[in-house]
């Protein structure tokens, strides 16, 4: 068996939600209860919601899917006395180019999602959970499904959850297949059965959130860590990585590596380690040019920065973001306005065309990056490519398109050098393609 | 809720609005123009063009203003002070441009776009965009009234937002994502709402544009002027636009005390009436033939007809309240009768008069504004969207912000969505309306209805629409049903001219101001206007001035802006009367179906024309102004009730308009109402003779004069004739919806087009009053209800039927 994953429940390592991937018992809720799943909840249950909601605050967890916003502080925004239902509605729209964690955590071990589902449910008093499953992701929402199943049959989930008095329904529901979807009042306007489009804030979903109803949004790879902490107290959880950003981070590594997948490490790893130690180190042994430490919308580093830890402060003391957690990695032979291109081009397709930046400034973006890596560049084009970044930023309805601006941001300050090479030689120097003259010689 | 005052400043100028006001709108107060594409005032904001950015010291990131509420404290930079903002303006106007295809040399909005103005002011003068642009395929006609140029639209939402929270009417919205999100509307659905045209209106570029006006002006080509719509009770402000002497647009005004800023379709789209070629613009008389004369030839051998004869007047809703009281005062004085209605419904009671003393107090009556503030309202007998549109989005209005709304009508309306309705047949309007009164009803609609108007008390609101007035003192006993919970009451007419007539007393009952002629006190008080009146006898109604005129009881019977033919509910007797009247004398833009009839044809100026006011349903009245100079010899009606004074040898006393309203002034103001007891005494429940009760009024979009030339307006909305009847009746009869039925009534009958619909009462059917190939009023005896029978016909019989969608014998 592969090193990497060994363990179980219990065994002491440096995971905490991947501990149990060695075990494909634990895919079953039998297998997950034998292996002490579930545990948890039942503290949960017999603590007043209050207790749990300042267990998790004192804990640290921040949420996983790339605002780092304290998941117990989020909890205690839930207003109580509204008259109106609360809902908890789990973020399982991954979407993110270069992330995949938690489509593996629902892969290996559902139920760990459920029973983190049903503590928050719990902790802020709701009865009806929602978990919105990217439309893409067909075998998870089966998964899913059949798991939501399965605990209601043992009792995890419905009337009276594990002898207690306490009810909760969970309603799976696959989306559509759209990136916004993944933007939390995006992800509510679809679960709604309207256009997936971001909502106006405030109000804030903790208080106008489904159904105008105060709403917890949590991330999959969130929710996993709730259940451990319950069981070994927020001293523990805090033994993981650093001060600021306690627990333990999975990592989504692809591209240019040896051994792609994902890794759970302490917050804080240095990036190196990740690379070297876990990934198996750049692909075919080449030199590293860039990557990307939390998926597409976190600005490029390159290989100054190996040695930075992989925590929210410390990734943006090094001017990019923890994000979702995923490790694309790029090597010397890799053209990185290609790669701009590319992320570009997804951004502008999944732009939900709702605010003017987001939709004509990446529509305006691939065209700019297509024609320079076709070797049509003229020198203006990196003014503009300028300009879009700075006027995109901070200028939209939501941070989509603050995302878009990363690979722009990012790769003109680290590579512009060449950018001007295409330009200067009509052609993209790694793939040859393009007339290989200025644009204007082949005019005339 | 108390309104918490906050204070701010503006680049640098303190201004103090009510919390929870958005940065924008604080701006405005201070003069302060942000641009914006996607704002509007009355739509929810959607933070969707960006072009409204603005600094707030302290934050890193620009506030978009029409999102954004003030704050305590709060320091704003607009583009007037700051570079960030101005540059950021910029950007955005340059992504905007990007797709845009700059065809606005060939574009309707071309001069009037806040695209281009926005653009010019302080857009990038060249684009650095070298790419190809985004192009779709257009126009797409959404209707026939609206196109779609999709390639021209910046998507701010203004017009799927206008469907969804004003209108209600959700038939456009956005579709797709990213630079492919458009505009769009279902397959093979049109966009049928009554309210379109304001999307278009409110459209910032050129993207959605109105079919009649499609290339046909320039801006700097038109002549414009502000005036009043004359098509309904609603009174919308709007603007109309002349091109060499033709009136070629309406547009809504803004006034937050009447319409808004919006206009329905038939507002803004029937407007070629006053240009028709069916007008008749010179004095007729009728010799051999009917041959063009002089105004005072024409005068001459009416006074000549008249001079101690018996005469009547019979008027349609287009007059103006100066008109009205004109010829209130000639009938009265020079004609000695009070022989003149211009009602078809006849309401008679304690609400309508009422009604003619509210008109000049309006403590008394209900405005707009009420509505909108209402907690509960009941609308009782009218069908809101098609008989008074604007009034119909106030409620909605009023619904958007909580209030309660209860429908009694016999067919659901377009409220549907946000009131509950109470259905009953007609006649059956009295015995609900007594179950409010009397707090019985207990779970149900009226029940409930009834709570909630006596839970408002002062915030609730009861509007009693013209169905009420068939019936006899139904007005009245929803006019008690208010009195008894505390609510305002209001009788809200169809037609423009309706509340001035009323006020004017163009009734026979009625002097101004809701006087009765045969109450000695308050018929002196009109006669220290007016010098003494020989007739203090009340005399006919519409209805018993037909049956005189029939009877041969009338001498000349003048017929001014009215049609009996076409618009009284019993199209026999109303031949029956123009053929036994030995003068007729038609006062009007047009002859018609009157052609044969008319012994005289006095041409009439058009709204357009002149001078004058209209009296909206609440009692306000507002006034309209020329954008040109009446047609042809035609004058302002009541210049032609002055020159008939003069031929019946005596004086209006008033030779010019400013005259007129001195001293109407007088006995139209503000007068203390004390309300007679209602001779109403409990209806108990009605008991039904005939089968079932067919009733009718007029659809929004019918073959109405004033709809005259609306081709496109009529090919969006106007409905063929059809008749409405609930499951229950069907089953009975083996009637299927989609088929043919007859329908018999003492008066006629006909064949017409089945819609079995549980959207109306059971035991009543409903057909338009008059839409093309088929005239109802064939079908009615005097009033808007008859008893009827239906039944099925095949197919077969149906296509062979010579008596198709017309009228046969009696039954």
């Amino acid at each position: 068996m592969d090193p990497r994953r060994a363990g179980g429940r219990g065994v002491t390592t440096d995971r905490i939600i991947t501990r149990n991937w060695g075990n494909p018992d634990v895919f079953h809720v039998d297998g997950y209860v034998a292996n002490g799943g579930y545990a948890g909840l039942k503290k949960a249950l017999a603590m007043a919601p209050e207790d749990v909601i300042e267990l998790v605050k004192g804990s640290g967890l921040r949420g996983r899917g790339g605002a780092g916003f304290p998941t117990g502080v989020k909890w205690s925004f839930v207003p109580q006395d509204t008259g109106k239902p609360t809902y908890v509605v789990c973020n399982f729209d991954e979407s993110e180019p270069g992330t995949f964690n938690n489509r593996e955590l629902v892969d290996r071990e559902p139920h760990q999602l459920l029973e983190g589902l049903a503590i928050a449910a719990y902790a802020v008093r709701c009865h009806n959970a929602y978990i919105y499953v990217r439309g893409e992701f067909l075998h998870q929402g089966t998964i899913v499904r059949r798991a939501v199943e399965e605990a209601y049959d043992r009792g995890f989930l419905g009337k009276g959850i594990c002898g207690s008095d306490f009810d909760l329904d969970v309603v799976p529901h696959r989306g559509a297949g759209a990136y916004i979807c993944g933007e939390e009042t995006g992800l509510l306007n679809s679960l709604e059965g309207f256009r997936g489009q971001p909502r106006q804030r405030p109000p804030f979903p903790a208080v106008e959130g489904l159904y105008a109803s105060p709403t917890v949004i949590n991330n999959v790879e969130t929710l996993c860590n709730v259940p451990h902490i319950l069981e070994n107290g927020a001293d523990w959880f805090r033994g993981f990585g650093t001060a600021k950003s306690p627990g333990t981070k999975v990592f989504s590594v692809s591209g240019k590596v040896e051994r792609p997948g994902n890794y759970e490490v302490p917050m804080g790893t240095p990036f190196r380690v990740l690379l070297e130690e876990h990934a198996g180190g750049v692909l075919g042994g080449k030199a590293l040019k860039a990557w990307t430490p939390g998926g597409s919308s976190t600005p490029m580093l390159t290989a100054e920065h190996l040695d930075v830890g992989l925590d929210f402060e410390s990734l943006q003391a090094a001017g990019s973001l923890l994000g979702t957690g995923a490790a694309i990695v790029l090597d010397e032979t890799d053209c990185v306005v290609e790669a701009a291109r590319r992320l570009l081009a997804f951004y502008a397709h999944e732009s939900c065309g709702k605010c003017t930046p987001c939709r004509e400034g990446t529509w305006w973006a691939v065209r700019v990056l297509s024609r320079i890596e076709e070797g049509l560049g003229r020198p203006e084009d990196l003014p503009i490519m300028n300009d879009l970044g700075r006027n995109i930023l901070f200028r939209a309805f939501c941070p989509l398109a603050d995302g878009a601006v990363s690979p722009i941001t990012s790769t003109l300050t680290y590579f512009r050098e060449e950018y001007e090479a295409h330009v200067r030689e009509g052609r993209c120097p790694f793939t040859g393609s393009g007339p290989g003259r200025r644009i204007e010689e082949v005019a005339s | 809720m108390t309104q918490e005052a906050v204070t701010l400043t503006i680049d640098g100028k303190e201004v103090t609005v009510p919390k929870g006001t958005l940065i924008i709108r604080a701006a405005e107060q201070l003069g302060i123009e942000i641009p914006r594409f996607c704002d509007h005032p009355l739509l929810e904001p959607a933070g969707a063009c960006r072009q409204c950015y603005v600094e707030v010291e302290g934050q890193a990131k620009l506030f978009t203003s029409c999102t954004a509420t003030v704050a305590p404290g709060m320091a704003v930079r607009t583009q007037n002070s700051s570079e960030v903002v101005h540059e950021a303006q910029v950007a955005n106007l340059e992504f905007l441009l990007l797709n845009h295809p700059l065809d606005c040399p060939i574009c309707d909005r071309g001069g009037e776009c806040p695209l281009q103005d926005q653009a010019l002011a302080f857009g990038p003068g060249e684009s650095r965009y070298v790419e190809a642009k985004r192009t779709f395929e257009k126009p797409i006609p959404l209707s026939p009234l609206v196109g779609l140029d999709r390639e021209r639209c910046v998507l701010c939402a203004r017009c799927t937002r206008f469907c969804d929270q004003i209108s209600g009417d959700r038939f456009i919205e956005l579709f797709a994502r990213g630079a492919g999100e458009r505009v769009s509307i279902a397959a093979g659905e049109d966009f049928l709402s009554p309210f379109s045209g304001n999307t278009i209106q409110i459209c910032p570029v050129g993207a959605l544009t109105a079919t009649p006006y499609r290339f046909v002006a320039r801006p700097f080509d038109l002549s414009s002027v502000d005036t009043v719509c004359p098509h309904c009770s609603a009174g919308c402000n709007v603007k109309l636009d002349v091109r060499r002497g033709k009136v070629v647009r309406h547009l809504a005004r803004d006034n937050l005390d009447v319409n808004d800023a919006w206009l329905c379709d038939k507002g803004r789209f029937a407007f070629r009436f006053p240009d028709d070629e069916r007008r008749v613009t010179i004095p007729l008389l009728r010799d051999r033939g009917l041959e063009p004369t002089s105004f005072g030839e024409v005068m001459d051998a009416i006074g000549d007809w008249s001079r101690g004869k018996r005469v009547a007047f019979l008027t349609g809703g287009r007059l103006a309240d100066e008109d009205a009281y004109a010829l209130s005062k000639v009938a009265r004085t020079a004609f000695v009768t009070n022989d003149l209605d211009h009602r078809r419904e006849f309401a008679g009671g304690e609400a309508e008069r009422l009604a003619a003393v509210a008109v000049t107090d309006r403590a008394l009556s209900v405005t707009y504004r009420d509505v909108e503030r209402a907690k509960a309202i009941v609308v009782a007998g009218l069908d809101a969207e098609q008989e008074v549109p604007i009034l119909h989005l106030r409620l909605r209005k009023a619904a958007r912000r909580g209030a309660r709304i209860f429908v009694l009508n016999p067919r659901r309306t377009r409220l549907w969505d946000v009131a509950e309705h109470v259905l009953c047949r007609p006649g059956q309007e009295a015995h609900v309306l007594e179950q409010i009164v009397d707090g019985e009803g207990g779970d149900s609609g009226v029940g409930r209805a009834a709570d909630a108007l006596r839970e408002a008390g002062e915030a609730g609101v009861v509007l009693a629409g013209m169905r009420l007035a068939e019936h006899p003192l139904a007005a009245d006993v929803a006019l008690r049903a208010a009195r008894r919970t505390g609510a305002r009451f209001s009788l809200v007419p169809r037609r423009a001219g309706d509340k001035g007539a009323l006020a004017a007393g163009v009734h026979p009952r009625l002097l101004p101001g809701g006087r009765r002629v045969d109450d000695p006190g308050e018929r002196a008080e009109v006669e220290a206007v007016w010098g003494e009146l020989k007739n203090v006898v009340p005399g006919r109604n519409a209805k018993q001035i037909l049956e005189a005129a029939a009877n041969r009881e009338i001498d000349v019977l003048f017929l001014v802006g009215v049609d009996p033919l076409r618009d009284f509910p019993d199209a026999r007797l109303a031949r029956h009367a123009l053929e036994n009247v030995p003068y007729k004398v038609v006062q009007s833009l047009e002859l018609g179906s009157l052609e044969p009839f008319a012994d005289a044809f006095l041409p009439a100026a058009a709204f357009p024309e002149r001078d004058a006011h209209f009296t909206t349903w609440e009692g306000r009245a507002q006034r309209i102004r020329p954008v040109r100079g009446p047609a042809g010899l035609s004058r302002p009606d009541w210049e032609i009730f002055a020159g008939l004074a003069r031929a019946m040898g005596g004086s209006l006393g008033f030779e010019s308009l400013e005259d007129l309203q001195e001293e109407s002034v007088g006995l139209l103001s503000p007068r203390a109402f004390s309300g007679g007891a209602s001779a109403w005494v409990g209806a108990g429940a009605p008991q039904w003779i005939d089968e079932l009760t067919l009733f009718t009024y007029p659809l929004l979009v019918d073959e109405g004069r004033l709809s005259e030339g609306a081709s496109e307006l009529k090919a969006a909305l106007e409905e063929k004739p059809f008749l409405e009847i609930h499951p229950v009746d069907a089953d009975k009869r083996s009637i299927a919806d989609g088929g043919e039925v007859r329908v018999r009534t003492q008066a006629g009958q006909a064949v017409v087009p089945v819609r079995v619909t549980p959207d109306i009462a059971e035991g009543s059917v409903f057909v338009p009053f008059n839409q093309p190939g088929l005239a109802a009023n064939t079908l009615l005896s005097g009033r808007f209800t008859a008893g009827a029978t239906v039944e099925a016909v095949a197919a077969a019989e149906a296509a062979a039927d010579p008596e198709r969608l017309t009228v046969g014998g009696g039954p």
